[in-house]
């Protein structure tokens, strides 16, 4: 188990974060994380500030990989 | 008067008939004329030899001392005066951890309309300045020391011009200087721009993971300080903490045009307005910062020293040093739609905030200061604050939400009158001044 407890022993990342120049307001994230992401009037996401629960963080990791201008990342 | 090393203790004129009427000494920078370029030899320009009489030669800051500047900046807590007042230390530390090295830029593209206080000190002292980069190049490490300007500022770029021509052929030991242009235009002096600039991009603000002192600039640190930040870093490397006087350098507009002042912190900011010429009834209110700044009622502002700590406190902030007041028998709605369509027009239309927020901003403040706003609107114009603060690549919606939020606030009353559709006379009457 010697290395499976060091594998857990990584900071996880934990703050998911927009890049507002690369999004363009595809929407994708929104459709793949509907619980975490929401979109403004003119349809770019809005994204939560806080730090993630375990559930929320593989809704936000879908809505990571998910994106098509890669605008999307996961942050400490 | 007390000479003391301000920024402006030569190169600006006392004006010693006022000076009493003030709880400090106060300066008054010469501002050339508009077109009018400076040559050597120009009086209001300080050339080098009279630079280095008044301030001595500028201090090596390298080894043991170097540490010293970085100790001294964070005893003073110098921080950024371009208008985001981050802390000096913090950024050169970032830099230093990085390894050091990497570029240094000192950006004079002022683009705030406001404001000349950069222009006054290249102009007038662009040896403090580019004593203040040789400076922090040396603490740095720095492979490369640029002096960012917008292309139309003539006069500074000839000021500089002839500084650095000076510095050159007395064989000063420093990182040597070039002059790098950016286009005209609002953006093109907010820091991630100028880097995306120099990388050979567009000047338009780019969004960063990390902070550009870590490796924003060719995977190297870069490092941009405004150029008062620069001033102030030149004169601090000679006084040290025990020889440094706080000053705050603020352009004041009133009717009679543009003035740039240095008064020390414990000055306020009825004394701000009273120096730079403001005559005749108080202003009902003033902006604060710059365009991206905070309205503040006059009753509210008038005692505020000028430190940034205590602006923030009262709702503002030092930001680009702009003061502008509000005469009495203006009307701050109309003037404040005024601005916030400068600011949606200003912007990069690189996120979403910028592109869609800013204009509809805008749109419904210009309503509101003709009176014809639909009711849902007023509302909306909280919302819509709301949903474009903190969500754009820079800062720029920021500071258009922080000053139109604040308009909200401090206009209150007004703001009821027009979304009755009872504008002010006045707004009908700035409007016709307008069309």
């Amino acid at each position: 188990m010697g290395w499976l407890s060091r594998g857990d022993a990584q900071p996880a990342p934990t703050r998911l974060r927009l890049d507002p120049v690369a999004c363009d307001g595809v929407g994708m994230c929104a459709h793949l994380a509907p619980a975490l992401i929401g979109l403004d009037p003119w349809g770019f996401p809005l994204v939560p500030s806080g730090s993630l629960g375990g559930h929320d963080r593989s809704a936000a990791r879908r809505a990571v990989a998910g994106c098509p201008r890669r605008a999307l990342f996961l942050h400490d | 008067m007390t000479r003391g090393l301000h920024i402006a203790h030569l190169a600006a004129s006392v004006t010693g008939a006022r000076a009493g009427l003030l709880p400090v000494p106060y300066y008054r920078y010469p501002l050339l004329p508009r077109g009018r370029e400076p040559a050597l030899g120009d009086e209001s320009v300080e050339g080098l030899a009279a630079h280095v009489t008044r301030f001595g030669d500028r201090p090596a800051a390298t080894g043991t001392s170097g540490g010293m500047l970085l100790g001294i900046l964070d005893e003073i807590g110098l921080s950024g005066a371009g208008g985001g007042h981050f802390p000096v230390a913090r950024k050169w530390r970032s830099a230093l951890r990085s390894g050091g090295g990497g570029i240094l830029v000192a950006n004079g593209a002022e683009s705030e309309p406001a404001s000349a206080k950069d222009r006054a000190l290249l102009t007038a002292v662009p040896h403090l300045v580019l004593d203040g980069l040789a400076c922090a190049a040396e603490v740095l490490g720095s492979t490369e020391a640029v002096l960012w300007l917008h292309e139309d500022a003539h006069d500074a770029r000839r000021a500089v011009a002839l500084a650095i021509a000076e510095r050159r052929a007395q064989g000063l030991a420093e990182l040597p200087v070039r002059q790098e242009l950016a286009p005209a235009r609002y953006l093109s002096g907010e820091s991630s721009a100028i880097l995306r600039v120099l990388a050979g991009g567009p000047a338009l603000p780019a969004f960063t993971r990390r902070p550009a002192a870590v490796d924003g600039y060719r995977g190297g640190p870069a490092v941009v300080h405004n150029v008062e930040t620069l001033a102030r870093i030149g004169l601090l490397a000679r006084t040290g903490v025990r020889g440094h006087r706080s000053t705050a350098l603020v352009t004041v507009t009133s009717p009679g045009g543009r003035t740039v002042l240095e008064l020390s912190d414990t000055a306020t900011l009825g004394d701000a307005v009273r120096d730079g010429g403001w005559l005749g009834a108080d202003p009902q209110a003033v902006l604060v910062g710059g365009y991206g700044g905070s309205w503040l009622g006059w009753q509210a502002a008038r005692g505020v020293r000028l430190r940034d700590s205590d602006l923030r406190k009262a709702g503002a902030g030092l930001g680009a040093g702009v003061v502008l007041p509000l005469g009495d028998g203006e009307c701050g709605i109309r003037r404040t739609a005024g601005l916030a369509a400068f600011l949606a027009d200003a912007g990069a239309r690189q996120c979403g905030p910028c592109t869609f927020g800013l204009p509809a901003l805008a749109e419904r403040l210009e309503a509101l200061a003709d009176g014809s706003i639909r009711r849902g609107d007023v509302a909306r114009l909280g919302e819509l604050t709301r949903l474009v603060s903190g969500r754009g690549g820079c800062h720029h919606p920021d500071g258009a939400v922080r000053m139109v939020t604040s308009a909200l606030h401090t206009f209150a009353a007004d703001v009821n009158r027009h979304a009755a559709g009872r504008p002010c006379a006045a707004a009908a009457a700035m409007a016709e001044e307008v069309g």
